[in-house]
């Protein structure tokens, strides 16, 4: 499906925040945590564009929300993934493979 | 353990709630960032600055976040609604799937009372609501000559009149009409005696309709030597031209005058009165001869509303016209006006009281049959309180039940209002078909979208009435009672018990109005039939001819041509006696003015005479018996000394001492006219209608009064009237070939084409009046025999205690006599509005008709007794031990 760039980004970031979730629920400020260590600094996502992307993500039911009690006492808003999210996370994390490594291999050194 | 409790309720949040919880997210977001730049080493102020910036577009977000969160919200309520909706009716189709006998009957009821109402509505759409034939037909009014003295009389104008009204007028554009008989030859076809409208040139653009092939009239097309044209109807432009595209242009014989075809109208176009030519119609030559112009009243007006111009302004103008006519020429004038109606109600205006009554009756049957239905549900109700009260006990809140219980009496509704609209269209198809002129051809009934989604709209209605008290009495569960109990013992609460009496009375109270209607209905029909006609209608054929064109110019050849008619036919085989008329009886009256001569007489207020003519043996034809005098016989020549013959009303109205015979009169608008003697009197004849008493009316001889061209066979033969027709098809052709004959039916027949509309009524008043009773029968059987069963235990111990079969029996038929006696009273009382409602459709019976009522009640008594012995006669084969044994 044609795409344009900044819906590239959003899907981008999409399929970041579904990953995180892939394996334990968070709250918002604990995925941006994970995404900074596990990209080791290099994706940084800022707010905005988290919340913004997360309730997009509820809203497709790829996310699921409740509220909890975060790590130090106060009441946080946990995401977890759903069924259909992963499923989606699975199709997404295919096709990103397939283009990073068709880029990858268009700027191989000659 | 979080995801319990709050996510259940999540889809429901209000606005404000999903505002905050947004806010609330952001908020904890800044507080953790904050917190870990603190940590880190970082001055509080700094720390927020920094974790602000990093954020982003903090307003941005939260709105954005807050309306997709909205916008989720909904889109999930919706869904899930649909959802419970889905598992309702999957659960309501199952649970009817195990009880077939009680779904059954709820269909049948439903499809019963729904198919009445579908087919009722079909035909009120068809009548009162659909379009006209017309474009923009609501600016459309018809404009009658009424009368200062009777209200909302409808009489054609004069021409004169007219064309004073054309002049004068501005909040209307008029055009007028009036109706002829042709003889119709068809290039290389049989002769046809058709109707035809002359209309004025204008008339298709007042109303706004265009032919689908070839052209309307030109404004000069009246003039004579371009009048020769004419319009055909759809109908008979298919049969007898085969739909050809090319008759456009071509020539036919209308009257002897060959005229030429210049359009075809588009079906379904006509004023009702069954024509199929348009030819012009010029109110400048029915006005050269000026006192009859004024006096004879032949033209019909139809009016399109001027834009700015109201029904009320019109009307206000036209009457102002009116009273200047009034004092201009009062000799013609005095004491007219002019009624004004919408078209819509000059064509349907009269068939509304009886469509909207009929509409109403079909009503009270659904009612009746929601009533049962509430009662059936309402006991079966009680029988399923212990499936309520598990699923209750299994977290279904009332609501939730209700609304599976609603679902279930709505699914039932629907099928059964399906069931009851195919029951409507042959219905329908059935009762139009046997009751042919009923209704002006120019309505067209059929089940159609919009009749399907009243009958669906209804079906859905009903079962949300039916269902809605026993789904509110079962959802009211008292857990630990039911489950213990299991379900038995429980007489269903005492509200219950009330609710199904009051039901069972309004049931009978309804069905007794409904018969109490379609009672005075029959009887009026039966005096109709048995009114004493004048004339014996059996055994006579009737026919109408036309003999025209211009080798009939002269009354010789005409009286010469009808003569040698009637001589054959009276000579074949089979034949008593035959003559003619001008109107068969039912068919109408004309009227025209009358002077005694030798009475001084009030020119400006001429008594009115009803006009009939009649040829040869008529008199015996129709056995009129002949009171006084002679009758006509062949020494009357066509031009000797005039004869005339009155009828026995007015020899009695106008010659009050009974020396009628050997005056003179002299009729028409002309004071100079030939006068003519009365030579004999004849009986009374209903020559209007069945249902309408005869006027005086005077019988002229037609070889002397030869000026009307198309007259009626009347042949009484000694068997059957249609054995005749071939021979009388033989007659005429040898005689001329160009002479049409139409309408060749028995008298019986005419006479049956005139009761179809009030017969059509009473069909369906009393089909629904039988359907009423049998519902509420089956209603007050199906609640005593319940009651007969919650007081199962109560009669055992009487029983026990020495009461006698007797009186078990005597107490159950008590409580079912007191419901109808009860109901019977709450019926008479609704039957007294019903009767005067139907004031206007009875005949020879008061409104309140004591015959009637005293039928409706012994019947509707007898009747519930027998409804009621079954189950009293089961009450008393109680045996005392087995129901004590039962606890």
């Amino acid at each position: 499906m044609p795409r344009t760039p900044a819906e590239l980004l959003q899907g981008t970031v999409d399929i970041l925040i579904l990953r995180a979730l892939a394996g334990e629920s968070m709250h918002g400020y604990a995925i941006s945590r994970w995404l900074d260590a596990r990209s080791d600094g290099v994706l940084t996502v800022d707010g905005a564009a988290l919340y913004q992307a997360l309730h997009r993500l509820a809203k497709k039911k790829w996310v699921a929300s409740e509220w909890g009690l975060s790590e130090n006492n106060r009441k946080a808003k946990f995401y977890n993934i759903t069924a259909a999210g992963r499923t989606q996370l699975r199709a997404e994390t295919g096709v990103w493979q397939e283009y990073a490594a068709a880029v990858s291999k268009v700027l191989k050194p000659v | 353990m979080r995801r319990r409790g709050s996510f259940i309720q999540w889809p429901w949040r209000s606005r404000a709630t999903i505002a905050r919880e947004v806010d609330d997210e952001l908020t904890f977001h800044l507080e953790m960032r904050v917190a870990e730049l603190v940590a880190a080493g970082a001055d509080l102020a700094t720390a927020r600055t920094q974790a602000t910036r990093e954020f982003g577009d903090i307003e941005f977000t939260r709105s954005y976040c807050r309306r997709l969160d909205a916008e989720s919200d909904r889109s999930t309520r919706v869904a899930e609604a649909l959802d419970e909706w889905r598992r309702d009716f999957r659960y309501a189709f199952r649970a009817l799937r195990q009880r077939p006998a009680f779904a059954a009957i709820c269909i049948l009821t439903l499809a019963i009372a729904i198919g009445a109402n579908t087919a009722v509505f079909s035909v009120a759409r068809a009548v009162l609501l659909a379009p006209l034939p017309y474009g923009n037909a609501d600016a459309l009014v018809r404009i009658y000559d009424g009368s200062t003295t009777i209200k909302d009389e409808t009489n054609p104008f004069s021409p004169a009149n007219y064309a004073d009204y054309v002049a004068q007028v501005h909040s209307l554009t008029l055009a007028a009409m009036s109706g002829f008989t042709s003889t119709f030859v068809p290039p290389n076809g049989d002769a046809e005696i058709l109707s035809g409208l002359n209309v004025t040139t204008d008339m298709f653009d007042v109303l706004g309709v265009r032919p689908i092939l070839g052209r309307v009239f030109t404004p000069d097309e009246d003039r004579t030597g371009r009048d020769d044209k004419t319009l055909l109807s759809y109908p008979l432009w298919r049969q007898v031209f085969g739909g050809d595209s090319s008759i456009v242009g071509r020539r036919v014989m209308i009257n002897g005058v060959s005229t030429e075809v210049i359009g075809v109208m588009p079906p379904g176009f006509s004023f009702g009165w069954n024509e199929e030519l348009w030819t012009p119609l010029s109110i400048s030559d029915l006005t050269t001869d000026v006192v009859r112009a004024r006096r004879q009243h032949y033209i019909h007006v139809i009016g399109r509303l001027s834009p700015g111009a109201t029904f009320e302004s019109a009307r206000t103008e036209l009457t102002t016209i009116a009273q200047r006519l009034e004092r201009q020429y009062p000799e013609a004038n005095k004491g007219r006006t002019v009624t004004v109606m919408t078209l819509r109600d000059s064509v349907s205006g009269r068939l509304r009281t009886p469509l909207l009554l009929l509409q109403g009756a079909a009503l009270m049957v659904l009612l009746i049959a929601c009533a049962n239905l509430t009662n059936l549900t309402l006991s079966r109700g009680i029988a399923r309180r212990r499936e309520m009260a598990m699923r209750a006990a299994l977290g279904a809140g009332r609501s939730r039940l209700v609304r599976q219980l609603l679902s279930e009496s709505v699914v039932v509704a629907v099928i059964g209002g399906t069931c009851g609209a195919a029951i409507a269209m042959i219905a329908t198809r059935m009762l139009l078909a046997l009751n042919a002129s009923a209704l002006p051809t120019m309505f067209s009934v059929s089940i159609d979208g919009r009749v399907l989604g009243f009958s669906l709209l209804l079906s859905a209605g009903s079962g949300i009435v039916f269902g809605l008290l026993p789904a509110l009495d079962a959802a009211r569960v008292d857990l630990n009672e039911s489950l213990k109990s299991g379900g038995r013992g429980m007489s269903g609460t005492r509200g219950g018990a009330r609710t199904r009496r009051t039901l069972v009375i309004a049931q009978i109270g309804l069905a007794v109005m409904l018969l109490v209607g379609a009672g005075l209905l029959v009887r009026s029909f039966h005096a109709i039939t048995a009114t004493r006609l004048g004339y014996d209608p059996e055994h006579v054929l009737t026919a109408q001819i036309r003999a025209s064109g211009p080798r009939y110019d002269t009354a010789g050849v005409l009286n010469r041509f009808y003569d040698d008619v009637l001589d054959q036919i009276k000579a074949s085989p089979g034949v008593v006696a035959a003559g003619a008329t001008n109107y068969l009886p039912t068919q109408g009256r004309v009227g025209t003015s009358l002077r005694i001569v030798g009475k001084s007489i009030d020119e400006t207020n001429l008594p009115d005479i009803g006009y009939t003519s009649i040829r040869d043996d008529y008199l015996a034809a129709m056995r009129i018996p002949l009171r006084a005098g002679r009758a006509y016989d062949r020494s009357d020549l066509p031009h000797g000394a005039k004869t005339v013959l009155l009828n026995e009303t007015a020899a009695k109205h106008f010659f009050p001492n009974g020396d009628a015979i050997g005056q003179r009169i002299i009729i028409g608008p002309n004071a100079n006219g030939t006068p003519m003697t009365i030579v004999g009197i004849v009986g009374d004849v209903r020559t209007e209608g069945l249902d309408v008493l005869p006027r005086p009316t005077l019988v002229a001889n037609h070889r002397q009064e030869s000026w009307e061209h198309s007259v009626s066979l009347a042949i009484r033969v000694t068997g059957d009237p249609h054995a005749f027709v071939p021979t009388l098809r033989r007659i005429v052709k040898t005689e001329d070939p160009a002479v049409g004959l139409r309408e060749i039916v028995p008298l019986d027949d005419v006479i049956a084409s005139s009761l179809a509309p009030r017969r059509l009524s009473l069909t369906l008043a009393s089909s629904f009046a039988a359907i009423a009773l049998l519902l509420a029968v089956i209603g007050i059987y199906g609640v005593l025999s319940y009651a007969v069963e919650t007081r199962n235990r109560e009669i055992g111990v009487r029983v026990a205690l020495g009461a006698s079969a007797r009186s078990v029996l005597l107490l159950v038929m008590r409580q079912g006599a007191g419901w109808a006696i009860a109901g019977l009273a709450v019926g008479v009382t609704g039957a007294i509005g019903v009767g005067r409602l139907l004031a206007g459709m009875l005949y020879g019976i008061g409104a309140i008709d004591p015959t009637t009522y005293l039928v409706v009640a012994v019947g509707l008594l007898a009747v519930v007794t027998i409804a009621c012995l079954v189950p009293a006669r089961r009450a008393m084969r109680v045996d005392p031990m087995t129901t004590m044994r039962a606890d």
